[in-house]
């Protein structure tokens, strides 16, 4: 496991502070923040590059402090690979090499046998993230942690390689930590997600839950939330099962139900908020949209127009205008094009109690 | 007009560019197109003048070793690390650059000289510096290794210390790390700052004659020649010199192709 508990560093313009959060042995961790919210910095400081001036850092159960780069068993990939520009890819790759056989399976696994007798010099740069990733993997480390490592890499090799380095860590047992701004990236292959912000931890846990349940309306808005609404939550008791019905109960804590006047709107919503001044949020997928009123169990039901398309693909984002408060909801194209959305339609939102999330 | 003036400044400015080009090399060329052929013929006849550049060369060459040797951690240190007096120890390492050079010969005369402690323990134990290639050495140190300090301190800042981070996480000591991957990188660097160090070393003149007149560098011989002999005996002497420095300047600009690390 790898433990930090009150750590601060600095490292010229990036500071971290009062950074704590643990990683249990053969977890994938997912850091995700903005640029220059000191991702990099913290990675230095797990693998001993940067010495922490606060806290501690414990590594395998044991006290960090001291340890060199060398003795702490990790490898790190840097975003802009820092292969070494003097040696052939091949010698980069064997570097730190203990074991053939992991070197040889590394290289394969990475797609970079047929790069082996290249100079680096010659090499795209998606080219070289591969190559820092076989040279970090072949000398398997107990600990991997990654800077952005797929940055440069086109989507197609991406996934694979994003696929590929997953299962190396699930069949090697790898504790991982990976740096990340793109929250998609993080769900699919983090057990744990890390949310930094100018240094600090904002938010830590399973991705899922950090999704769904923002510590705040920045991570909220962070994450990609486009429904964020101001406004006061009223406990209205213990929730009705039927209000909870069909969610999953680990995001129902508390099952209190609370009234959430947002703007001349009241939200119903399910959880464990203090009342008072907050937040609600809703996900653009949580919205359904209709031409008409429908029976279903949705909790919150608003009649408003369409306002704006926004056409991504498969993927259609609908602005709706409830009483001046936009509501965005997202669709398949396929259901926009069905339901004869355009500008200035009629429509009803309805999303569920258990979708609307109070911070 | 709003055309006309930029071109005129783009004149005016080519021009004083010129100017100064031609006012640095017309001496030199004319001093080498002139006297360099009989400069050469002489190394064949004039044994004074081959012992002197033989004299000058060597003790530049023992100049930069201790220079490199002993300048190369200063020069990583100083890029790499944050001390309190950082600035301090780089301001005394720029001193011997802005003093007149026989100002810095009479401070080394003060001590290295026998009247020195250093002097006088170095005679004592047979070990003469000043009127010795010691002395020699000692004058064109003093000039010439701030140079080197300052061009390897450059070549180490342009490699990236991440790419030392790395061999650390692959297994590298600290020092291992330096010499696997920083001294490779900052070579090319390091190499072209001990050219220049060199060169320097063979044309000092300022600290050496007060220093140690005898055995004479090509630069003493010249000015002992001119004022002997005059302009005709100095001439073929100081265009040997100057092809002599011409060498080092030749494989500095072989050397200067791109020495910044790669990510």
């Amino acid at each position: 496991m790898i433990a930090l508990e009150g750590v601060a560093a600095t490292k010229g313009r990036f500071a971290l502070r009062d950074v704590t959060f643990a990683l249990r042995d053969g977890c994938f961790g997912v850091v995700i923040g903005p640029a220059g919210s000191g991702k990099t910095t913290l990675l230095e400081v797990v693998a001993g590059l940067l010495a922490p001036s606060a806290g501690r850092v414990t590594i395998a159960g044991a006290d960090a402090r001291g340890r060199p780069p060398e003795a702490r068993d990790v490898g790190l990939v840097y975003q802009h690979a820092f292969l070494f520009p003097h040696l052939s890819v091949r010698d980069n790759v064997a570097y730190g090499a203990g074991d053939p056989a992991a070197l040889e399976e590394a290289t394969a696994r990475m797609g970079v046998t047929a790069l082996l007798d290249r100079e680096v010099r010659g090499l795209s740069g998606g080219e070289r993230q591969l190559v820092a990733l076989a040279r970090a993997l072949a000398r398997r480390p107990r600990l991997l942690l990654l800077d952005e490592p797929f940055s440069a890499l086109d989507p197609r090799r991406r996934a694979l390689i994003r696929r590929e380095v997953r299962a190396m860590h699930r069949e090697w047992g790898l504790t991982t930590l990976q740096v990340t701004h793109d929250f998609a990236e993080a769900g699919m292959l983090g057990d744990q997600a890390i949310l930094l912000d100018a240094g600090r931890v904002l938010q830590s846990g399973p991705p899922a839950e950090v999704f769904r349940r923002p510590a705040s309306p920045y991570v909220a808005e962070f994450l990609g939330a486009e429904n964020v609404l101001g406004g006061t939550a009223r406990d209205l008791g213990e929730a009705a099962p039927d209000w909870i019905d069909g969610a999953p109960s680990e995001y129902a804590r508390g099952h209190r139900a609370f009234a959430f006047e947002t703007e001349g709107l009241t939200l119903y919503a399910v959880g464990d908020f203090a009342p008072g001044a907050g937040h609600a949020v809703i996900r653009a997928e949580e919205i359904t949209i209709a031409r008409d009123q429908t029976h279903d169990s949705a909790r919150n039901r608003f009649a408003g127009r369409v306002t704006e398309l926004a056409t991504l693909g498969a993927l259609t984002r609908v602005t709706v205008e409830v009483r001046g408060v936009p509501l965005v909801a997202a669709l398949t194209t396929r259901s926009a094009q069905e339901l004869g959305l355009a500008p200035g339609i009629a429509v009803v939102a309805s999303f569920k109690a258990m979708a609307v999330h109070l911070c | 007009m709003s055309r006309a003036l930029p071109r005129l400044l783009s004149v005016l400015a080519a021009l004083a560019g010129s100017l100064l080009l031609l006012f640095l090399a017309a001496p030199l060329v004319e001093l080498v197109g002139t006297s360099g052929g009989e400069g050469l013929r002489r190394l064949g006849s004039d044994a004074e003048l081959r012992g002197s550049l033989a004299l000058t060369a060597l003790c530049a060459t023992a100049a930069t070793l201790a220079g490199v040797l002993c300048g190369t951690p200063l020069a990583y240190l100083l890029a790499r690390r944050d001390f309190p007096g950082r600035a301090v120890l780089s301001a005394v390492l720029d001193l011997p650059l802005l003093i007149p050079h026989p100002v810095a010969g009479i401070a080394l005369l003060l001590l290295l000289g026998r009247e020195s402690a250093i002097g006088g323990t170095a005679l004592a134990v047979g070990l003469r510096i000043v009127g010795s290639p010691i002395g020699i050495i000692a004058a064109m140190l003093f000039v010439s290794a701030p140079l080197f300090v300052s061009g390897a301190r450059e070549a180490f800042a342009k490699v990236d210390p991440r790419y030392e981070g790395v061999a650390r996480t692959l297994g590298d000591s600290p020092w291992r790390a330096f010499h696997r991957v920083t001294l490779p990188l900052a070579g090319r660097g390091l190499l072209a700052s001990a050219v220049v160090m060199w060169a320097r070393a063979v044309s000092e003149f300022g600290a050496i004659v007060i220093l140690t007149y005898n055995p004479k560098v090509v630069s003493v011989l010249s000015y002992d020649r001119f004022t002997s002999h005059g302009l005709g005996e100095a001439l073929p002497v100081a265009a040997a010199l100057a092809l002599l420095a011409l060498v080092p300047l030749t494989l500095l600009r072989a050397l200067r192709t791109d020495v910044r690390g790669e990510r």
